[in-house]
């Protein structure tokens, strides 16, 4: 019983303001510091007194590097004390999921920002050259990650699809144009040079240095996934692509779309063990989200599923009844040892405190399902 | 002559997307947000009338989504989850119909900004009633068609309050007629029946899809004016004769940072020209350019100004 609905975080949580008024040369306000103190003592982060020493002195690189190492395990020890199963560290060092994996590849350039949705905006680049990869850009940050942990620790790394989706395709679109005149059909092909590309030449040498440096469970997050249904196939041969032969535990993260159309083509993921998705978002007093998962059973599909169960974009919090309901309503159609626990999405748009509050909720109603799902039994 | 004009939200400049993030944190003020905001529509006007174009918007530079004015400007809405619009990573607030639709007392002012519009060249853009009604959750009326009939009755109530503001043109933004059925396109026409004649010319925008199936029915709309996706259509549905409103070729794309080459526009403009004769072309995008960073789509409105001189000669 113990194992059942176990807890997870999808990935980020809110960048630490004491950490984030360092890396923009800012004066500490009281508030930073009361927020360190605070959120230290909760979480039980022995990192506090030595952070405070680099916060009052000058700043060198070794410095800086260090803090960066302190303000990921910050991450690690707050989603431990909410009482997590499976951690990593919020992605503390990492701009934007989107923004850190292109940055540090090659072929992109950055224009400026778009809208992701009311003031909220991303920085979209463009390929301008052929994707390549430049170095693995998550290693060192699992590897730390890894040696501070205490409980099992699942690296989120963003997915080709939505890397490719969310960047403006020049060079391959441009490179076809001198071909042929055919505008639709040269879109469609230069999408999936571009995304094949992204896939082995940038993705797969990062999943193997990931799982070199000892990884057991990879999460690629793909909330852009089923933007297009008609490429629901497409994400697939790259998932294949990249993941093919590599000897890890892997889970796709997907949100805020329409499930119908993943099936039946996501059956034919070969190395996905974890589908991880969204549902709190669209779950009404009207209408249960969880039947979505009808779709699954229907499918005929086996795999684990990652239950969203709290909302990331309210600052309402959820009750443990809450969530405990959505998780025995999703229990009718999916076995109960195949549901991992976890938000609709990373929480980095919520206040600390909100964010713990919902996270601390989530496990407490966890344990109710699992009592409740014990006394059915 | 073919006519030059942008079809939806621009997006905002960067000054602005830093001070609208900073009131978000409590760190600006909304008279610093309405400063940058009433330059930043001066400076697309700006960047509009130097590139000749004909019909000026003022960008809805303020605007979360399309909907999310009408939740103030309407009563019987309020705003519901974050949904995708439609395939692209931008998300709107699903508007929720909670009572019945009438014009709230809500000045229009802060959401049209003819104050800043010369004279007879603006153009107002809002959704259509189909894609309203189609995009919301309905949770008061019994009917869709009754929903989509009140939609029209406050939206043309709407519209003859910005014609009097000396508004010219009207666009209906209408992306979810590219899905709609048969049944569906009889309700969306309807809803333009109420909505005809209150704005001296109705655009009546189709953007993300294909219209090549409904284009028949399309004809029975009253509007002056229908926008075609060009980067969802191929121009082969004009032939046979079958245009009879003016087009609006939406040639330049409002999803790709790549600026479309000038002579190979051109030649694209000059095809719809001839297909289209005698109706009136406009030349624009094909849908928002609030998808590109601002730098890019003033690129593209610069784009549109080279086309027009090309095509004009000058």
């Amino acid at each position: 019983m113990s194992n059942l609905f176990s807890t997870q975080e999808i990935g980020s949580l809110p960048k630490a303001p004491w950490f984030l008024s360092y890396l923009r040369g800012r004066n500490l306000e009281q508030s930073d510091l009361d927020h360190l103190e605070k959120w230290s003592n909760t979480a039980s982060f022995e990192g506090k007194h030595e952070t405070l020493e680099i916060l009052s002195q000058t700043r060198t690189a070794a410095k800086e590097l260090r803090l960066r190492q302190l303000a990921s395990l910050f991450g690690v020890r707050f989603l431990e004390s909410t009482g997590l199963d499976i951690v990593y560290d919020g992605e503390a060092n990492r701009i934007e999921m989107y923004e850190h994996a292109i940055k540090n590849a090659n072929g992109f350039k950055f224009y400026g920002r778009v809208r992701s949705f009311d003031n909220r905006y991303y920085r979209k680049a463009a390929c301008v050259q052929r994707v390549g990869f430049r170095f693995a850009y998550h290693s060192d940050e699992f590897e730390y990650v890894l040696k501070q942990a205490k409980k099992q620790v699942k690296v989120p790394i963003t997915g080709p699809y939505t890397l490719a989706e969310w960047s403006f395709n020049e060079y391959y679109l441009e490179r076809l144009m001198r071909k042929s005149a055919d505008l639709r059909a040269i879109k469609e092909q230069a999408k999936r040079e571009f995304l094949l590309d992204i896939a082995n030449e940038m993705l797969r040498p990062n999943l193997e240095s990931l799982v070199r440096a000892g990884a057991s469970w990879v999460q690629i997050d793909e909330p852009a996934l089923a933007t297009r249904p008609e490429d629901i196939p497409l994400f697939v041969e790259a998932f294949n692509e990249c993941t093919h032969g590599i000897d890890c535990k892997f889970s796709v993260h997907i949100c805020y779309s329409n499930y119908q159309s993943l099936y039946p083509h996501i059956l034919e993921l070969k190395n996905c063990n974890q589908l991880a998705l969204e549902f709190a978002n669209r779950d009404t007093s009207r209408e249960s989200a969880y039947d979505q998962l009808r779709l699954m059973k229907d499918a005929g599909d086996t795999r684990e599923i990652g239950l969203g169960v709290l909302d990331v974009h309210v600052n309402s919090i959820e009750e443990p009844k809450v969530v405990m309901t959505r998780i025995l309503n999703a229990a009718r159609f999916i076995e109960a040892d195949k549901i991992y626990v976890n938000p609709d999405c990373g929480l980095r748009t919520r206040p600390w405190d909100v964010a713990y509050d919902k996270l601390c909720n989530m496990v407490a109603g966890a344990k109710l399902a699992r009592e409740a799902i014990g006394a059915s039994r | 002559m073919q006519k030059f004009h942008l079809t939806g939200n621009f997006p905002r400049p960067e000054p602005l997307i830093e001070v609208t993030r900073q009131l978000d944190r409590g760190r600006a003020s909304e008279s610093e947000v309405q400063g940058h905001l009433d330059h930043s529509v001066n400076e697309l006007l700006e960047l509009q009338m130097s590139n000749k174009l004909d019909i000026l918007v003022d960008g809805q530079l303020n605007w979360q989504d399309l909907f999310r004015p009408f939740i103030d400007l309407l009563a019987g809405l309020k705003p519901g989850t974050l949904t995708r619009w439609f395939d692209n990573n931008t998300f709107y607030r699903r508007p929720i119909v909670v009572d019945r639709i009438k014009r709230a007392e809500m000045p229009l002012t802060k959401y049209y900004r003819h104050d800043l519009i010369p004279e007879g060249r603006g153009k107002a853009i809002m959704p259509g009633p189909y894609t309203f009604a189609k995009l919301s959750e309905n949770a008061a009326y019994s009917s869709f068609a009754d929903l989509v009939d009140d939609l029209a009755h406050s939206l043309a109530s709407i519209s003859r309050e910005l014609t009097s503001s000396g508004y010219r043109f009207l666009q209906l933004n209408e992306p979810s007629l590219c899905t709609a059925t048969i049944e569906e396109l009889e309700i969306a026409r309807r809803g333009f029946d109420i909505l005809a004649k209150s704005s001296p010319r109705i655009m009546l925008q189709t953007y993300f899809g294909s219209v090549s199936h409904i284009k028949d029915k399309l004809v029975d709309f009253p509007v002056d004016c229908i926008g075609v996706d060009l980067y969802a259509n191929d121009l082969s549905i004009f032939e046979n004769g079958s245009v009879t409103t003016d087009i609006s070729c939406g040639c330049i794309d409002g999803r790709n940072s790549l600026v479309e080459p000038v002579d190979r526009t051109v030649e694209l403009v000059t095809k719809m020209i001839d297909a289209v004769a005698p109706h009136q072309v406009y030349v624009g995008p094909n849908c928002d350019l609030e998808f590109l960073p601002y730098v890019v789509a003033a690129k593209k409105v610069q784009l549109l100004g080279a086309v027009r001189r090309s095509l004009n000669r000058e």
